[in-house]
């Protein structure tokens, strides 16, 4: 067991008014969201005692639009005054830190000469035009992300961006952008890179992957293209809320309709969940407030690869589904497409039989729910 | 390649020479540089570059209108609301689309929400650490710091726990995101006791802005970048209980607006007055209008903010005269983009209905191309856009709201009757604070409209279209400015896109006739107290919340 006694993290925590209760009770959350069991708790806390101070962090903006670091200031499992007070000494966040220009500068500069630290990346590794489509204190932006990732420990690359160019390298990728694990492959550099795609990145999990490495030394296991597997095992359509409606072959076929307001599936309208791997269901976003399948939006796939050109046109499921608004085709013309699209899609998760017998043939969508006023 | 690869410009250069560069202008959104040419203590002279160029507007070619609305708002980060809602917009006059009232309403409350979580992070996270310094902090007195605060009528919170953790965090030696930045500059001027309170509440707003941003959650799926204002109205459709949750969660906001964010800009403002002799910036003004009546959706001249112009030429004169003022409509047909100083190689001076953008990188030289920014110009000038023009303009068309939260306030910092102070670094961050508290009244009012309209049975949210070409463009304001989102479709795809974002306009650097852009201008006669440290600009670029 700890002795809590002897802690200098403890004590350091202690100081900034953290108490042992809140941090165990921390632990546990993390815990959770990796996919460990609450009993994890002490052993990560275990763990905790060899650091005893905080780990230096660089946040780089490389091709941005600031929307992942805005997503950071969503989180609360914990919140930034902790993440950047208690838990990490962020030496350089564009966004958020005091210093400006060669102060600024200088915080890089020394946490890579000092060594032992992390690296978040969060915008698309810039290219095009010699490296100056991102010019930095002078010079290309990748000048300097190149160096700061070689002698880090880890980098997490946040959203779809920075895993592999996001939206700026959609056809005709006018800047050449690229992601960041793709990027340091080129340069011959072998920092282990965890992607955490997604536009914006859900903060709860840079706080996961960032803490469990804090906590218990490593990485988490990663999958083929370095994403989590914790975090990006099932797709959004294994854990939706909707997805009885689906089952049922409950569509919504308008946008904002009585079907809408019932929470029917979101299927017809292009939703990307069947082909998304991400928890947004479960952790969704804004301190778990709401998630965009709950808005009644279809999924539009961010959490993939290329996901723009890959997603788009967003409310399209295949050829043969059109959107009421754009192309105003009836529902009705689109049912025998769907039932071969629907079953493909259940093909996947291996539920073939279910899909036979029950969408085969495009199954009516009910007006009216039994029950419903 | 260019030379500049080779041999890069340092970060800092030539104090000594009067050339004062600060690179990179953190505490903002995306990538910015700002280089002075300083003599006797004042900027004389100011060059501002964009870093970064993504090209959003070739990726939107030949996608469908409604794709854009999803890829256009991931401009930016800090405003994809507006950016969102720019693009739907577009595409609704392209395709002759009459959104449902109810969908006015609830695209005015997602865009209210984004305005107080944007205003708030601006003011606390982003601008305060350039007027409140935490270092001083440590040594407020308690008791002097909660009769300050109740004297000041600003919000108590337990100041000493506040302290303690200041302290612990100084004493553990690792500065994290504090380290580094200028805390013994003389331009700090509040008491020990102020910064006190002003870090307490910086601690707050934290959770403040998160609040307003989880109000869109509920309306928009998430924020940033939120999944409802397709072209048509909207895909949310309310519950009473997600009514209540957004009424609540503005309510708490509102409070928090009222008992910190104004008393803390009254309180704060007498000890930088000063600020009201500088940073006055071209002295032209434009508001594309924001927030649209139900009753009236399609008149931008009867928008909550109103569209509309001001000139009063205050860069080439010296000075603000409002009585020469001329007051105008603003008229999309009339914004030009001009490249002459950017790298592009598309052609100059075109309207953004027929803009183009072709990139080009040559090198970095102030003398002649210096920025990724195009440099727009409405009528021939160079304008100011955010809070600032958009509470101008409001004054000028009457708004009462606007008139009385203005002249109240202008009465509470000594300067009853003389609105041209406005024009000012002070008055430009005093007009993005008092524009929170307005927007927070009316987001209360709107809730109750929307939960009216309901109950008097309309139940209608979004509309088809069998259109599939035309022209149209998106004129709207994000927080920090004007945005417009120019769109040509046909065949149901995009043969055009052009997006003049507030950043164009307020980083835009040189015309072809050597006129400055808005944040150049407003740099020029800046106070610089010491060219090592030069935290006057930074106060200046910030305040614009580029």
């Amino acid at each position: 067991m700890v002795k809590e006694e002897d802690s200098a993290l403890y004590a350091l925590l202690d100081s900034r008014g953290v108490s042992r209760r809140d941090f165990l009770k921390y632990c546990g959350s993390v815990a959770a969201l990796l996919g460990l069991s609450e009993l994890a708790a002490p052993q990560i806390a275990a763990a905790v005692e060899k650091a005893g101070k905080l780990t230096p962090t660089l946040w780089l903006a490389e091709g941005l639009c600031t929307g992942c670091t805005e997503s950071m200031a969503q989180v609360d499992t914990p919140d930034v005054p902790a993440i950047v007070l208690d838990y990490l000494s962020v030496n350089y966040w564009e966004t958020v830190m005091a210093a400006a220009g060669e102060a600024a500068e200088k915080n890089i500069a020394d946490t890579v000469k000092a060594g032992g630290y992390l690296v978040v990346v969060e915008g698309s590794v810039m290219k095009g035009f010699g490296g100056n489509a991102l010019r930095i204190a002078g010079k290309p932006a990748l000048e300097e992300l190149e160096t700061v990732c070689k002698g880090a420990a880890a980098v997490v690359a946040v959203g779809s961006c920075a895993v592999d160019g996001g939206w700026v390298r959609a056809t005709p990728n006018p800047a050449d952008a690229t992601g960041v694990s793709m990027f340091l492959k080129e340069k011959g550099i072998a920092t282990p890179v965890v992607n955490l795609p997604t536009c914006p990145v859900n903060p709860e999990w840079v706080v996961a992957v960032l803490v469990s490495y804090l906590l218990l030394g490593k990485l988490p296991e990663l999958d083929d293209i370095g994403r989590p597997k914790l975090i990006f095992g099932q797709t959004i359509h294994d854990n939706c809320p909707r997805r009885g409606h689906f089952e049922n072959s409950e569509f919504v076929e308008v946008f904002g309709s009585a079907e809408e307001a019932m929470g029917y599936c979101l299927y017809k309208l292009g939703c990307k969940g069947p082909q998304t791997l991400t928890n947004c269901p479960i952790v969704r976003w804004n301190r778990r407030t709401s998630w965009c399948v709950e808005a009644g939006s279809p999924c539009i796939g961010c959490g993939n690869l290329n996901w723009v050109d890959v997603g788009a046109p967003f409310f399209e499921r295949s050829a043969a589904v059109n959107v009421p608004g754009v192309g105003g085709v009836s529902p009705d013309a689109i049912g025998i497409g769907l039932g071969a699209v629907a079953a493909g899609g259940l093909l996947i998760h291996g539920i073939a039989q279910t899909a036979t017998g029950r969408m085969g043939h495009g199954a009516p969508v009910e007006e009216k729910k039994g029950g419903e006023a | 390649m260019p030379e500049s690869t080779a041999t890069p410009v340092p970060t800092a250069v030539g104090a000594a020479a009067g050339r004062v560069v600060i690179d990179p202008i953190t505490r903002i959104e995306g990538h910015l540089r700002v280089e002075c040419q300083v003599a006797d203590g004042v900027v004389k002279d100011a060059w501002v570059s964009a870093g970064l160029y993504r090209g959003m507007e070739a990726v939107l070619k030949g996608r469908r209108p409604e794709d854009a609305f999803y890829v256009a708002q991931r401009i930016c980060g800090v405003c994809p609301i507006s950016h969102g809602h720019a693009s739907t917009m577009s595409s609704e006059e392209a395709l002759g689309i009459k959104i449902p009232k109810n969908a006015v309403i609830i695209r005015n409350l997602i865009e209210a929400a984004q305005y107080l979580h944007s205003h708030i992070l601006w003011f606390y996270t982003l601008a305060a650490l350039d007027y409140v310094n935490p270092v001083t902090a440590l040594s407020a007195d308690i008791a002097d710091t909660y009769a300050l605060a109740e004297q000041a009528g600003t919000a108590t919170g337990d100041f000493g726990a506040v302290q303690k953790r200041l302290k612990a965090f100084v004493e553990g030696g690792q500065l994290s995101i504090f380290a580094g930045h200028w805390w013994d500059h003389p331009a700090y001027k509040l008491s020990p006791e102020l910064n006190l309170i002003a870090v307490a509440h910086y601690l707050e707003a934290l959770e403040m802005q998160a609040e307003a941003a989880s109000i869109i959650a509920v309306m928009g799926g998430k924020f940033p970048h939120f999944m409802t204002s397709v072209p048509g109205g909207t895909t949310w459709v309310p519950t009473e209980e997600k009514l209540d949750d957004v009424l609540f969660r503005f309510t708490k906001v509102k409070e928090w607006i009222d008992t910190r964010l104004i008393p803390d800009t009254l309180a704060i403002a007498p000890s930088y007055i000063d600020a009201i002799n500088y940073g006055a910036g071209t002295g032209n003004l434009l508001s594309w209008g924001v927030f649209r009546d139900a009753e009236a959706p399609d008149d931008p001249k009867k928008r909550y903010l109103a569209r509309g112009a001001v000139y009063t030429d205050a860069f080439k004169t010296g000075k603000v005269d409002m009585a020469a003022a001329q007051f105008v409509d603003a008229d999309p047909k009339k914004v030009m983009e001009y490249v002459e100083r950017s790298w592009y190689e598309s052609p100059t001076k075109l309207n953004p209905a027929q803009g183009q953008t072709t990139a080009n990188f040559t090198d970095y030289k102030v003398e002649d191309k210096y920025s990724w920014c195009k440099a727009p110009r409405h009528d021939g000038k160079n304008m100011e856009v955010g809070p600032l023009a958009r509470m101008v303009v409001a004054y000028l068309s009457g708004r009462t709201e606007v008139k009385t939260i203005i002249d109240g306030a202008l009465k509470a910092l000594g300067a009853g009757g003389k609105p041209e102070v406005l024009f000012s670094l002070l008055g430009r961050v005093a007009a993005r604070n008092l524009e929170a508290k307005v927007v927070a009244d009316w987001s209360i009012m709107w809730v109750n409209d929307l939960v009216a309209a309901i109950k008097g049975g309309d139940s209608s949210y979004f509309v088809t279209s069998d259109a599939d070409a035309g022209e149209g463009a998106g004129l709207w304001e994000a927080p920090r400015g004007s945005v417009g989102h120019w769109m040509t479709v046909e065949g149901g795809k995009i043969e055009n896109y052009q997006v003049v974002a507030p950043t164009t306009w307020l980083c835009s650097p040189r015309d072809a006739d050597g006129q400055l852009g808005a944040m150049e201008a407003a740099l020029v006669g800046t106070p610089v107290a010491d060219a090592e440290k030069p935290l006057e600009p930074l106060r200046v670029v910030h305040s614009f919340d580029p």
